[in-house]
């Protein structure tokens, strides 16, 4: 097989990730246009009340608001290819500024959450593929299920009930006790809650994908040849079958990142963490529209990015590509027998 | 020559949900150190499992019934998976019937083969390894060892595959080596060149091999007794002599006239009619004598015993009793295999 030049290869890639994004907005935009709601209350509060006709066209002028759907959405693309995605008609300031503000606490909480996800859902399936049909990995695998099946919103609540209100040993929302911004161990402590319900919720489906792997790679003929040689079971699973899983685990962790990073909007909103995922929530409900569409053009774009890293994984460890480019020395090896 | 290897009465044992069938069924031989025994059998028949119940490389649904191993006179049978890393590698080690997917894909030749050097051996030095791995790999005769130290498996062909899994088995020069259809999968050629270079290496380093194969042609070429197994049962056993020109059981009487050596020009290749029994339901009596032309009623009652032919040759057939008619063996006793 010829292999593709890289810049045709790369640029086929980027052509879909821009065309993406180019559907996603058209159809975030009109979709959030035609749902019910005022911007309006956004921008004034509950001033809109008592507003006259004539004040209220005055104000939907000045916002951009009263011409036909398509102009509107015209106007936005132009602004947008110059990096102006206006303002934020709830904070009245720049969408991108807002945005900006909050972003860091998002990569931290779902940075966090996926790194703790994806080191221990390895570690756990390993253990249960190293004990399959034992009672450890019987009771994880029973235990796993229950608690991947329970929903995000609910498990923060009775978290919140239990380690905030009852025991109040763990602050159940914000991002920091006010005063103390700066404070490292007090933004800390408020990570833990967020935290264990995006780990608790993901943990099981990707610790179950790696234990189901490792026991389809331990039934390989070759680590029946390396038992036949000396070497533990242990050995077997460190050194030969997880490595031989760990391109498809890498390629599995990058589609999950849209996964966990949807599951941190929501559990943002739960614990009123200062994130982009509360700030998506509130602004789909007050129809802050141009705060919408960049927070879903991020996420959007996040998403494609993380598929098309995915698909670069997989292509790169499919073996028939491997094969195909030492097709020459292997003929090499056969002649030379 | 002493006994190295000891079985008695050794029955293995799968459990499934239908019940359980017996795979292997009462066994007895003992080999010689330095000789080879051929097990033949169709598929199905147990002789697989026979040496992976040896090696304690049985799947997990399956078991020792009952049964003792000796190897050098000390009983293996219960040894644990711990006891048994011990003896693999160094005392039994095996090569398997599939030379693609018996090795990790992932991993290079050299690494394969340098790890079955080290395991015995942790404080061997880096270099002192690799050269040893370069002698193995131009004992097992592949050429240009050094710049093949690091090609991968699928850089290589079937017959260069088993080469390489032959040096990852003799690595730790194992007093016995079990070889499971080792050159079935490759074409006519490459199968005579292992065989060949199997003889070689067992004469330079002294080793008994157990040779698994279907291939009474094969048998021919290597071996120095044979052992013949039928639904689980040796059914007839003794040196490569006596089984070839002096067959006693109607078994090995068909297995000898479905030979295309043995078929007159111009007819048809002599089959024996049916199929094996299925061992989670076997027949009272002989398991063979559906199936057998010479079967005497007492074939369908009882299982016959071991009957001795001479001080090395015995066979399981009531044709052998004293009372049983005289039966003329079909097979030609000039016969050239």
């Amino acid at each position: 097989m010829i292999r593709e030049n890289p810049f045709v290869y790369y640029g086929k890639k980027l052509f879909v990730f821009l065309l993406s994004l180019f559907i996603l907005s058209l159809a975030v935009f009109f979709i959030s246009r035609l749902a019910p709601g005022d911007p309006l209350v956004s921008y004034y509060g509950d001033r809109v009340e008592k507003m006259s006709v004539e004040e209220r066209e005055w104000a939907e002028n000045k916002l951009g608001l009263n011409e036909s759907l398509p102009v509107q959405y015209g106007r936005w693309a132009k602004n947008a290819l110059c990096g102006d995605f206006g303002i934020s008609y709830k904070y009245k300031m720049e969408a991108s500024e807002v945005i900006g503000e909050r972003i860091g606490n998002t990569l931290v909480l779902g940075g966090i959450g996926f790194l703790l996800t994806f080191v221990l859902a390895l570690g756990l399936g390993i253990l249960c593929a190293y004990y399959e049909d034992k009672w450890l990995d019987k009771l994880l695998c029973r235990v796993g299920t229950i608690t991947s099946c329970i929903p995000e919103f609910w498990l923060s609540l009775v978290l919140i009930l239990i380690f905030s209100v009852n025991l109040n040993l763990l602050p159940g929302s914000g991002a920091y006790s006010i005063g103390n911004k700066d404070d490292f161990g007090d933004r800390m402590l408020h990570l833990v809650l967020p935290l264990a319900v995006v780990v608790i919720n993901h943990l099981w489906y990707y610790a179950y994908m790696v234990r189901n792997k490792l026991l389809e790679e331990v039934r390989a003929e070759y680590v029946l040849l390396g038992k036949a040689k000396g070497l533990s079971k242990r050995k077997i699973i460190f050194r030969h079958c997880l490595r031989n899983i760990m391109p498809s685990y890498l390629s599995l962790m990058a589609i999950s990142v849209p996964h966990i990073m949807g599951g941190t909007y929501i559990i943002e909103t739960v614990f009123s963490y200062p994130g982009i995922g509360k700030l998506a929530t509130e602004s789909a409900r007050y129809k802050d529209y141009n705060l919408l569409m960049l927070i879903c053009l991020i996420s959007g774009a996040v998403v494609i990015l993380c598929n098309i890293i995915a698909q670069i994984i997989n292509e790169r460890i499919d073996p028939r590509m491997r094969e195909s480019r030492h097709i020459e020395e292997g003929e090499v090896a056969e002649n030379g027998k | 020559m002493s006994d190295i290897l000891k079985i008695e009465n050794l029955s293995v044992n799968f459990r499934s949900e239908d019940g359980e069938s017996e795979v292997v069924r009462g066994v007895s031989f003992s080999l010689k150190s330095g000789e080879t025994l051929a097990i033949v059998g169709e598929s199905g028949s147990g002789k697989s499992v026979l040496a992976k119940s040896i090696m304690k490389l049985l799947p997990h649904n399956a078991y020792i019934k009952e049964g003792e191993i000796l190897l050098n006179d000390i009983d293996i049978t219960s040894y644990t998976e711990r006891d048994m890393q011990k003896l693999r590698g160094s005392v039994l080690s095996m090569i398997f019937q599939d030379p693609m997917t018996s090795l990790n894909p992932t991993i290079s030749i050299g690494k394969q083969i340098a790890e079955a050097v080290r395991l015995h051996s942790p404080k061997m030095k880096r270099a002192d390894v690799k050269s040893r791995v370069i002698e193995l790999m131009e004992l097992v005769g592949i050429e240009n060892a050094e710049e093949r130290y690091n090609l991968y498996p699928h850089n290589f062909s079937g017959g260069m595959r088993q080469r390489s899994a032959l040096a990852i088995a003799i690595a730790q020069n194992p007093a016995i080596l079990f070889a499971d259809e080792p050159t079935t999968s490759l074409d006519v050629t490459t199968q005579l060149q292992i065989l060949d270079l199997l003889r070689d290496i067992q004469k330079k380093l002294g080793m008994a091999v157990v040779f698994i194969t279907h291939d009474l042609g094969v048998v021919a070429r290597i071996a120095d007794r044979v052992a013949v197994m039928y639904s689980g049962k040796i059914v007839e056993i003794g040196t490569a002599e006596e089984i070839f020109y002096d067959p006693k059981h109607p078994y090995t009487w068909g297995l000898m006239k479905s030979l295309p050596s043995f078929a007159e020009k111009g007819k048809e290749l002599y089959t024996i009619s049916g199929f094996p029994p299925s061992p989670g339901d076997l027949p009272k009596g002989d398991a063979f004598a559906p199936r057998n032309e010479y079967a005497l009623r007492i074939d369908y009652e009882e299982m016959p015993p071991m009957f001795k032919v001479s001080d090395t040759h015995y066979a399981a057939t009531w044709l052998l009793d004293s009372r049983a008619p005289k039966v003329l063996p079909p097979v030609r006793r000039d016969m050239n295999v």
